[in-house]
């Protein structure tokens, strides 16, 4: 049987939900799924990890307190020598892709990056990749290798509950000097209090469909649920109900969400071209015919008003 | 400070009317229809890179690969400020994935003396997001991905800002040369006016073919990749919004359900 | 900078000013935002405060509506100053995104929509009676569609419309077809002066292909560009509505349905205060049947701007205070017009939002003077 690593995410002690997509997605490909856990008092990570591979490789060590991609290619590299697994999957994320190219061709590997699926055919894996903002996609195949890696996109696949228990295998840091070109200085938290909409990855934004300044309120309290923030179409930003940064639109920002919720808003192309690069977007509207639904992945043909209330009760019972 | 920048012309496929056609090879896509510009996170990294050179003195080289088409973009590049370019152009290319890409890359800007070199973190088409970390590799000079912020320390010496999910970033050290791919948003792009456009194609594109870049044909195309896309698919959604039916109670209980199964609440 | 010394002094005709205040006093916008034009004119005499009189943000409200140059006692063109301010920054690069948007999108697809080339006659899908001519090919009529038209869903209607009624009246004419561009007039406004040269260059090349008798706009904007702008265009230039008036005189255009309507009309400044075009709309409109015309208190050289020219639909004003166009369609409504007339795609899209601002939707409509004769054909 294959062995499969999984490069394990965490971040400011937190364990990134890609890692258990990833863990998951490698125990669909019937193989040996070893979970490769780089950072520095790593036991209680390790052991929920455990739950969702057969093995769990630690090397903790201060040295890997925070991402260093030097540091981090070093010791995967030390590692995928020694046990040669068949295949490694990194996170295509802000670590992951920061190494994944470099470790590829330092190991030889066959790879490629931000896949959305992975199956194996025979030995060799196949991947697809979404092109073109996801208008379509693509079937990668690989050029024979020892070893294939690849990047799995954040989401692309819902993570599993986790059934196994495997084994944690702690190991000493086969690195020997912490690297001098690139050193991990420290976090900079964006601004709070200081919305950059073009940054948001959630939006919640409102038109003219929201009808009166004082229903406000109901859609920040929908954001505060959601934990996204609130934008905006041009007519709610003259009427003063929302700051003109928060303007979406030619005339305003251009947006990329993973989602949008659009309440009450038309859809007229000045606004829906700031709102393109959006990866969701669902539209509360009452009239049918409004262009936004052209636009929008799904869509309620109904008074907002009614339905943003019904919105908050719902998710207030799924948050418990 | 030498910076080399790279830049590459792609569809705007951003525009939500753009339809998106597989050809009849299954390998490509109809771009008829298409209008072309530089990929976004590359005109950032275009701006960095002026904005570096206008603080600290030193030449910007601006490299692309791709065909007569792609002037454009490198004359706008070179119209915000850039002093050289080179446009690496041969059909062999064609099919290169981000290793190919980053061989031909190396190779073009090989006889340069650069203190960065910079990417666009990811294209607006194909999004390897691998070119820049792989040319890095190739180079073997130390590399970050996702650089929002450069400050320079000293002569050898950058604190960058890579942006991480959710807006974090994440402050580094690194010694140049060195090669930073450039994320969105950590400047803005200024404006190529049409007469500086037109007074920048005076400026030289040196054009360099395949035997230029001492390059054999099995490194380059699809040769030289290690992973091919063989076969474009539609994916399977509508092309109209999915309207969920039912009274203000059931539309938001399904939406809720959806925005769950999507890991979005 | 490269603005050479009292460049600006004789290129406007600065010291002809008299400061007699007449711009600022019938200028629009004073009342949403602090823009005074007189005071720019007298300022930008002195060459050294050019570069921070550019740094304004208030050159930028300006929608150069003209009412300043119509008022202006010694014929000068005052807001064409603050075109001047805006060049300066549009040559450095200095300018908003939502500009630089829109005039990379002039450039590398010949529209400031940001939409493809190729995709400028979707709009001609499923019509008959589009005719594309071939270079050399002879017309009465070349017809200038207009990036608007041609691209915005909410107008591209009319230009069904148009087709139709100069099909109905027998007119003898052709289109551009995909090769048709932008005319330049939003580029020159966005202070982009080469991008519009290069228009004036590209345009006037493209229309000496065809052996036509006339060029006619669907939008007063081009139509302004065409007749005023452009260097060296020798073919004569109308608005449609020019062409249609005329064809109604002449007993080509049968208008036989009635269309019961109250309509005001709605003077485009590039149509109106521009080019005294008044009479042409105003007679269209009384020749549908059905069709009870009024006017604004405001009209014809006095009429009020809707702020969709200048530039003013990609660069918006800081001001809270209501739109132009919401203090028209409050005004039409105080006149118990049902239906707002226009005869440009800017004011159609800034008075249909005016009138959802206002919540007036129920109450009265905006349609182009093209879809109310659609109805009456």
């Amino acid at each position: 049987m294959h062995e499969i690593f999984v490069l394990a995410e965490h971040r400011q002690g937190e364990l990134r939900d890609v890692t258990l997509e990833m863990l998951t997605l490698a125990s669909q490909l019937d193989s040996k799924v070893t979970a490769v856990l780089l950072g520095s008092g790593m036991d209680a990570f390790a052991s929920k990890l455990a739950s969702f591979a057969d093995r769990v490789l630690v090397v903790d060590d201060p040295m890997f307190a925070n991402w260093n991609a030097i540091n981090a290619q070093a010791a995967l590299v030390a590692l995928i020598n020694k046990d040669k697994p068949h295949m490694v999957i990194v996170p295509n994320t802000g670590q992951g892709a920061d190494v994944l190219a470099s470790l590829a061709l330092e190991l030889g590997a066959s790879f490629t990056s931000d896949i959305i699926g992975l199956a194996l055919e025979g030995d060799k894996p196949v991947a697809t990749r979404a092109y073109y903002g996801g208008k379509i996609n693509g079937r990668i195949e690989f050029k024979d290798a020892e070893l294939y890696m690849v990047g799995l996109r954040e989401g692309a696949i819902p993570a599993a509950e986790g059934s196994k228990s495997g084994a944690i295998e702690k190991v000493d840091n086969p690195v020997a000097a912490d690297a001098t070109d690139r050193k991990f200085l420290d976090y900079e938290q964006p601004a709070i209090g200081d919305v950059d909409i073009t940054q948001s990855t959630l939006l919640v934004s409102v038109g003219r469909g929201l009808r009166e300044d004082k229903n406000m309120p109901m859609v920040e309290e929908l954001a505060g649920l959601m934990g996204a923030d609130v934008s905006g179409s041009r007519a709610v930003v003259d009427a003063g109900w929302l700051p003109a940064d928060r303007q979406v639109g030619i005339s305003g920002k251009t947006v990329k969400p993973k989602l949008y919720l659009a309440l009450g808003i038309s859809g007229a192309f000045q606004h829906v071209t700031g709102m393109k690069g959006a990866d969701l977007v669902v539209a509360i509207n009452k009239d049918p015919d409004a262009p936004i639904f052209q636009y929008a992945d799904y869509g309620i043909v109904d008074d907002l008003l009614k339905v943003v209330p019904a919105l908050i009760d719902k998710l207030k019972e799924m948050k418990g | 400070m030498n910076i080399v920048v790279c830049v590459k012309q792609v569809p705007d496929t951003s525009d939500p009317d753009t339809e998106v056609h597989i050809d009849g090879t299954g390998r490509g896509v109809d771009q008829s229809k298409f209008s072309f510009v530089i990929n976004d996170a590359d005109n950032y990294a275009v701006e960095e890179a002026i904005l570096l050179k206008e603080k600290h003195g030193g030449e910007v080289t601006v490299v692309n690969i791709g065909s007569e088409a792609a002037n454009q973009v490198i004359r706008m590049a070179l119209a915000k400020g850039g002093d050289g370019a080179i446009r690496l152009d041969d059909e062999k290319f064609a099919g290169s994935d981000p290793v190919a890409l980053a061989r031909i890359l190396q190779a073009g800007i090989k006889d340069l003396s650069c203190d960065i070199v910079m990417t666009g973190c990811l294209a607006s088409d194909d999004g390897y997001g691998a070119v820049g970390v792989a040319l890095a590799s190739l180079m073997g000079l130390p590399h970050a991905a996702y650089v929002k912020t450069v400050e320079v320390l000293s002569d050898n010496k950058l604190k960058i800002g890579r942006e991480l999910e959710g807006g974090l970033l994440e402050m580094d050290e690194i010694v140049t040369p060195c090669v930073l791919t450039i994320q969105t948003g950590g400047n803005e792009p200024r404006y190529a006016s049409f007469k500086g456009i037109r007074e920048a194609s005076k400026k030289e594109i040196k054009v360099m073919d395949l035997p230029a870049t001492g390059l054999s044909e099995d490194q380059v195309g699809e040769a030289g990749s290690v992973a091919v896309m063989v076969q474009y698919s539609v994916p399977e959604v509508g092309d109209l919004a999915e309207i969920l039916e039912g009274d203000p109670g059931e539309t938001a209980g399904k939406l809720a359900g959806i925005l769950k199964d999507k890991g979005l609440v | 900078m490269s603005i050479e010394e009292g460049t600006f002094v004789q290129k406007y005709d600065l010291l002809g000013c008299i400061q007699c205040g007449r711009c600022t006093g019938g200028c629009p916008v004073t009342v949403r935002t602090p823009l005074n034009v007189r005071r720019f004119v007298y300022d930008t005499v002195d060459d050294d405060v050019l570069e921070e009189l550019s740094e304004k943000p208030e050159i930028w409200d300006c929608t150069t509506c003209n009412t300043c140059a119509i008022r202006c006692p010694k014929g000068l063109e005052p807001f064409e100053v603050l075109l001047g301010l805006r060049a300066m920054r549009a040559e450095e690069g200095n300018i908003e995104p939502t500009a630089i948007t829109a005039l990379e999108s002039m450039f590398n697809n010949g529209n400031p929509w940001g939409k493809p080339a190729a995709k400028r006659m979707d709009w001609a899908e499923g019509l008959d009676g589009v005719r594309i001519l071939e270079e050399g090919e002879k017309a009465d009529v070349l017809l200038h569609i207009c990036c608007t038209a041609a691209y915005d869903p909410k107008i591209q209607p009319f230009v069904g419309k148009l087709i139709t009624i100069l099909n109905a009246a027998g007119v003898d004419f052709g289109l551009i077809g995909e090769e048709e561009k932008h005319c330049g007039s939003e580029a020159r406004r966005l202070g982009e002066e080469g991008l519009f040269e290069y228009f004036d260059e590209e345009n006037t090349e493209l229309f000496g292909r065809y052996d036509v008798q006339r060029l006619v706009t669907l939008s007063p904007h081009c139509f302004n560009s065409f007749k005023n702008e452009y260097t060296n265009l020798s073919i004569p230039v109308l608005h449609y509505t020019q062409l249609i008036a005329e064809l109604i005189e002449d007993g080509k255009l049968e208008l036989s349905k009635e269309v019961a309507t109250k309509v005001v009309f709605h003077d485009p400044c590039y149509l109106g205060k521009k080019n005294l075009v008044f009479d042409e709309p105003r007679y269209i409109l009384s020749k549908i049947p059905g069709v009870e015309t009024t006017e604004f208190f405001r009209s014809k050289e006095r009429s009020l701007c809707c702020e969709g020219g200048g530039g003013k639909m990609w660069v918006e004003s800081e001001s809270k205070a209501p739109r132009l166009a919401e203090t028209r369609v409050a005004d039409a409504h105080d006149l118990g017009a049902q239906t707002i007339a226009v005869a440009c795609p800017f004011c159609w899209l800034t008075i249909e939002d005016a009138i959802k601002a206002k919540g007036y939707e129920e109450e009265m409509q905006v349609k182009d003077i093209l879809e109310l004769l659609g109805e009456a054909l």
